[in-house]
């Protein structure tokens, strides 16, 4: 087997837009020295760092802790949320998935409820009011009971971590062929269903959160699929199927 | 309650429910439909087919059962229209790249389009068998005669294919959007929902297909 | 030097310590339910801190105004936490309790943390525990239903909660449901995407804060009768960390150069386990838990610049240097020795890898002596991020580990109250200096976030809000229209420069000097050089910084260069701190004070006080708070 490169030499189409209203387009630049070490958004640094020096504007990305665990950075590569890698983000994403040679295409997340601000920098802010409408438990700060006066199975205990495990990157709107925000409305919804904490506020809150949902723009769920595959913290459809019982539910025998 | 009842159809997950309900539904008319045109095999003559058929024809909740057939299409297909209208609005600007890593399949990604067909396939059988139904007694004759022409076997197969692809996708779709779905069932239900596509596409084929090679007599 | 201060008045109540936070909160003004509405409240942050101080003081019915410089309030850095949150539950029956807590947290903290502020805590820390639960927080379980608890470092109880891990993301996800909660009842304004590039202050209180929106550029003017700065640490100061890249001392520095007193600048936390840098692209260090050195064991080739495959060196040619040093302890010593011995062995040549600034953390004999199945239950997900960064199997190869900076225990100088030398600014979590001396325990970062955004600032703003008569400034006051024009002149001048270095490059710079000269080791001639380095690299900054665009739209560039100038002040005064700590204490390791042994030598005599800053037009005066130990006595910590 021949040695792989240490180094690879990119060509990148990346998207360019001055703003919201404005117009965009994709700009192309090669990049040669890209070590195979390097994160993808490092990567990004150093296109950005090459920019700078021939004078032109550097490309906007969101990005923070750089660890997979903030939910900020949010590419679309090559078709693909997050990138070619299952279950991380793009930060966490390397060169050496690359080969000497490649073009890569980077995208924004790309939705009517999602707007570009800059370049590849969308505005979330949607899924932050979809969260204000119902995601959480209303308890007020002095007011708890002890913390072991509710036993929870490990069980449940561990299906409501995975569900709360969402990180609101987005990624599954993104992925979804219909901009559906549903993975992300059913992770929050399924973690505090499943938890007797969450229980009295179960009716009013699936349906709360999934009217501010439709009203942001987002699209329906087709049960595809794509949003779990791109999720980079695997969190399944099968909260998608519990936010629907849940809904259901609520608006059948729910009381108001 | 009525009020949160209105406001539950409205929502995008009151109206897949909707719309997965009326798919079961018709499902079911399908596999209804299908044991009743198996009788065509029973007999060369099409006696017990044309026998099912007039006990259909004049039995006094006809009237009632198509209106809810139709109200059932027309429900699914409303709605249907209005989940894609949101669904597209809701990406404005389309991908440069894009590739698949979900559980999307032909039928899943094709869903509008098959059903579109279907639909169409409907009002040409509508039109064959209802509308435009040749003077005769034996229906089951008819049918025969119209399956075995090559505009027949054209049309029924295409229709019949859009249909099998169209519910490959249904079953699981439609239990997923009802809230169905238990963790590790998931590979038994997309199994079963393909099994599904697949069986009644080919059940319904095998008729324009076996009167065609067999001729119409 | 400097003599204890009648500028740092602490307020902490005296007598007995159990009773002193009840007694406190007794002593405190009140404000009327009803009054509550008409009292505003910036907070700045929305970490554990930030988020949680803006939801419980919007519940008790505060009008409050919450920024963050993310685009969501749930990615503030808190979310990065792992480990886990203490708590004196003592649910395992281990005999732990409130005062244990305190004490391992006062003696952790290498007595240089005020006694009366960790006590209380370790008091709220179980009020906390039953909070987060009660918002949903899906802690770990015993198969009973109950709560589980792990062990950490520093501790012999086990009285960690933890949710995989995950801790931080969950709990701050708890602290930002309740955060959106307030917003959606209309009782917090929400302001994403905001920095605060100014504080104001009028007539000697803080009144506000100029905030900078950052994707359209205005400059924004806010009033309130109090300003909470929750702003994190300054380990980005160093460049390289395991803090996000948003991390910056901006906000707390503006509060410094308006009256703030910045306390031990010069504690920062090194963290002994992270992925080592990999080249000059490098961006982040990513932290591996530190439970990996429970089985993984420490080591370098014994000859210098050895550069075999680490497979093909024999046991007798490995120097396990860590359990040579330490033989009671071996690889399971503190934070700071383990970095610091890291460092000692690539100093003197025999670190491995294509830097040469790395030691490796193997797992063979834990393979050979537990079975792959073993390890792999334990340390699975960490071997799996190890090998997402490196390409490394580190079933098979060693890892590559090294130190980094990780948390930052100096800050604004706070009081009992929490409040700074500033009348109505306050700072919680990591931006004050309160509760962790000079090291930091593990799962203490988050503990402290909570109490004092949940449970001491609800109490104590009222020692402002309702203890003393202040004027109303509104945004057309002077000091808004002062204070909004320095901070748009200071980014026009960035702006203005057009030189030929970027800010990565000049940042670079800058952490190569800390990391070099005031990272794990420190010597008075190293410190000297860097106050000279950092000097001419700020002066090379505002002569030859170059920030493309314009202020008027999302500049991350410019927002960078913002945060890097301020970075340029501040580390001088971290390297004058270092320079006039004249001992080693925790975080804190200076050359000349250190036993035979090379072991870090505190000098209570002379250095048992808090070290508080006051800027000035020409240069900053070192004030000093003494500190008293009425509770928990003065020992030299040993790891032999």
């Amino acid at each position: 087997m021949a040695a792989s490169p240490t180094t690879l030499r990119l060509t990148l189409h990346v998207w360019r837009q001055a703003g919201p209203e404005r117009p965009g387009g994709f700009e192309v630049h090669h990049l040669a020295e890209v070590s195979v070490d390097m994160s993808f958004l490092e990567m990004l640094d150093i296109l950005n760092e090459q920019l700078l020096s021939q004078g032109r504007d550097p490309f906007c990305f969101d990005h923070d802790c750089r660890e997979g665990i903030c939910g900020m950075c949010s590419l679309v590569i090559n078709g693909q949320v997050h990138g070619p890698e299952a279950e991380i983000t793009t930060c966490q994403l390397h060169m050496r998935h690359f080969a000497d040679g490649d073009t890569i295409v980077i995208e924004p997340f790309r939705a009517r409820a999602l707007p570009v601000v800059r370049d590849l920098v969308v505005d979330r802010s949607a899924l932050d009011r979809i969260i204000a409408a119902g995601g959480y438990i209303s308890t007020d700060a002095g007011s708890a009971p002890e913390a072991n006066a509710l036993p929870v199975s490990t069980a449940v205990a561990d299906e409501a971590m995975d569900a709360a495990a969402c990180i609101g990157c987005a990624g599954c709107v993104a992925a979804c062929p219909n901009a559906s925000a549903m993975l992300f409305t059913a992770a929050k919804v399924s973690h505090l269903a499943l938890l007797p904490q969450g229980a009295p506020e179960r009716d009013r809150r699936a349906l709360a959160m999934v009217e501010r949902m439709d009203d942001e723009g987002f699209g329906g769920c087709t049960n595809e699929r794509e949003c779990q595959a791109a999720c980079p913290k695997a969190v399944s459809v099968a909260h998608i199927a519990r936010l629907n019982r849940e809904f259901l539910r609520s608006s059948v025998l729910g009381r108001s | 309650m009525l009020d949160r009842l209105r406001r539950a159809l409205g929502s995008s997950i009151g109206s897949k429910a909707l719309m997965a309900c009326t798919g079961l539904l018709l499902i079911g008319f399908l596999i209804a439909h299908l044991a009743g045109n198996l009788l065509l095999y029973a007999d060369s003559e099409g006696r017990a087919f044309d026998a099912y058929a007039s006990t259909l024809e004049n039995s006094p909740l006809l009237p009632a059962a198509e209106a809810g057939l139709a109200l059932l299409f027309c429900v699914h297909i409303v709605l249907a229209v209005r989940v894609q209208r949101a669904n597209r609005e809701a990406r404005d600007v389309a991908y440069r790249a894009r590739s698949s890593h979900g559980a999307r399949t032909p039928g899943s990604a094709t869903m509008v389009a098959t059903g579109v067909i279907v639909l169409l396939f409907l009002l040409a059988h509508l039109y064959d068998f209802r509308i435009n139904r040749p003077d005769g007694d034996s229906l089951a004759l008819i049918v025969r005669e119209r399956l075995a022409s090559p505009s027949g076997l054209a049309v029924y197969s295409i229709g019949v294919a859009a249909l099998g692809l169209h519910l490959t996708h249904a079953l699981r779709s439609a239990l997923q959007t009802l809230g169905l779905h238990r963790p590790g069932y998931e590979g038994l239900i997309d199994k079963a929902s393909l099994l599904l596509g697949i069986v009644l596409g080919l059940a319904f084929w095998s008729f324009p297909l076996v009167f065609f090679l067999g001729g119409a007599a | 030097m400097s003599a204890a201060s009648d500028r740092l008045d602490a307020r902490c109540p005296g007598g007995d310590m159990a009773t002193r936070w009840t007694r406190h909160k007794f002593d405190l003004d009140l404000i009327n339910p009803a009054n509550r509405r008409g009292f505003h409240v910036i907070v700045v942050g929305t970490g554990l801190a930030g988020g949680s101080a803006a939801a419980s003081l919007a519940e008790m019915g505060y009008s409050v105004t919450s920024m963050c410089i993310q685009d969501s309030p749930r990615r503030a850095h808190s979310i990065a936490a792992q480990g886990g949150i203490n708590a004196a539950k003592a649910y395992r029956n281990d005999g732990d309790s409130v005062h244990r807590l305190f004490y391992d947290t006062v003696k952790g903290g290498d007595f240089r943390a005020r006694e009366s502020n960790v006590h209380r805590l370790a008091e709220v820390s179980n009020q906390i525990i039953d909070q987060c639960v009660a918002l949903g927080v899906p802690f770990a379980r015993e198969y009973g239903g109950t709560l589980a608890n792990r062990s950490f470092g520093g501790a012999q109880v086990a009285r960690t909660f933890y949710a995989r891990g995950q801790t931080g993301q969950q709990l701050l996800l708890g602290a930002y449901g309740s955060l959106m909660r307030q917003v959606h009842a209309g009782r917090v304004n929400l302001l994403p995407r905001r920095e605060m590039v100014e504080l104001v202050v009028s007539g000697g209180n803080a009144c506000g804060v100029i905030a900078r929106n950052l994707v359209t550029g205005e400059y924004e003017r806010h009033a309130a009768d109090a300003v909470l700065l929750c702003t994190g640490g300054y380990g980005n100061v160093f460049r390289l960390s395991t803090n996000a890249q948003a991390s910056n001392v901006t906000a707390a520095w503006r509060c410094h150069r308006r009256g703030a007193f910045f306390a031990n600048p010069c504690y920062t936390q090194i963290h002994p386990t992270c992925i080592p840098v990999s080249g000059a692209h490098q961006s982040k260090l990513t932290l591996m838990s530190e439970s990996l050195r429970n089985d993984g064991r420490v080591w370098v080739p014994s000859r210098a610049g050895d550069e075999r495959a680490p497979g093909d060196i024999p046991e007798a040619e490995r120097d396990h240097y860590l359990e040579r040093r330490y033989p009671s302890f071996g690889n399971l010593v503190p934070r700071d020795v383990a970095s610091r011995a890291a460092k000692r062995v690539c100093d003197e040549g025999f670190g491995v890898g294509a830097t040469g600034t790395a030691v490796f953390l193997d797992f063979a004999d834990a393979i050979a002596r537990d079975g792959r199945t073993a390890v792999e239950a334990r340390y699975g997900n960490l071997f799996q991020m190890y090998e997402m960064i490196t390409g490394e199997d580190p079933y098979r190869v060693p890892m590559r580990i090294f130190p980094a900076v990780h948390y930052t225990m100096g800050g604004l100088w706070v009081d009992y109250n929490l409040e700074t030398t500033v009348p109505g600014l306050f700072a919680l979590g990591e931006a004050n200096f309160s509760d962790h001396g000079a090291n930091r325990l593990g799962a203490s970062a988050l503990m402290q976030g909570l109490a004092d955004g949940t449970f001491v600032i609800p109490a104590t703003i009222t020692a402002h809000l309702a203890g003393r008569s202040f004027e109303r400034v509104d945004v057309g006051a002077p000091a808004f229209a002062e204070a909004e024009a320095e901070a748009r002149a200071r980014n026009d001048r960035i702006l203005g420069v057009g030189g030929g270095s970027t800010v990565t490059s000049l940042h670079r710079e800058l952490g190569q000097c800390m990391w070099n000269l005031v990272g794990m080791s420190r010597s008075a001639a190293g410190l000297g050089e860097a106050i000279e380095r950092v000097r001419e690299l700020r002066d090379r900054f505002w002569a030859d910084v170059r920030v493309p665009g314009e202020a008027n739209h999302l500049n991350p560039s410019l927002e960078h260069a913002g945060r890097l100038a301020d970075f340029l002040e501040f580390a001088e005064l971290l390297a004058t701190d270092a320079l006039s700590r004249e001992e080693s204490c925790g975080g804190h390791f200076r050359e000349e004070h250190q036993t035979a042994e090379g072991e870090a030598l505190r000098n209570d005599e002379d250095f048992c006080h808090v070290a508080a800053w006051e800027h000035g037009a020409l240069g900053s005066t070192r004030h000093t708070e003494p500190l008293t130990f009425e509770e928990v006595h003065l020992v030299t910590r040993s790891y032999k």
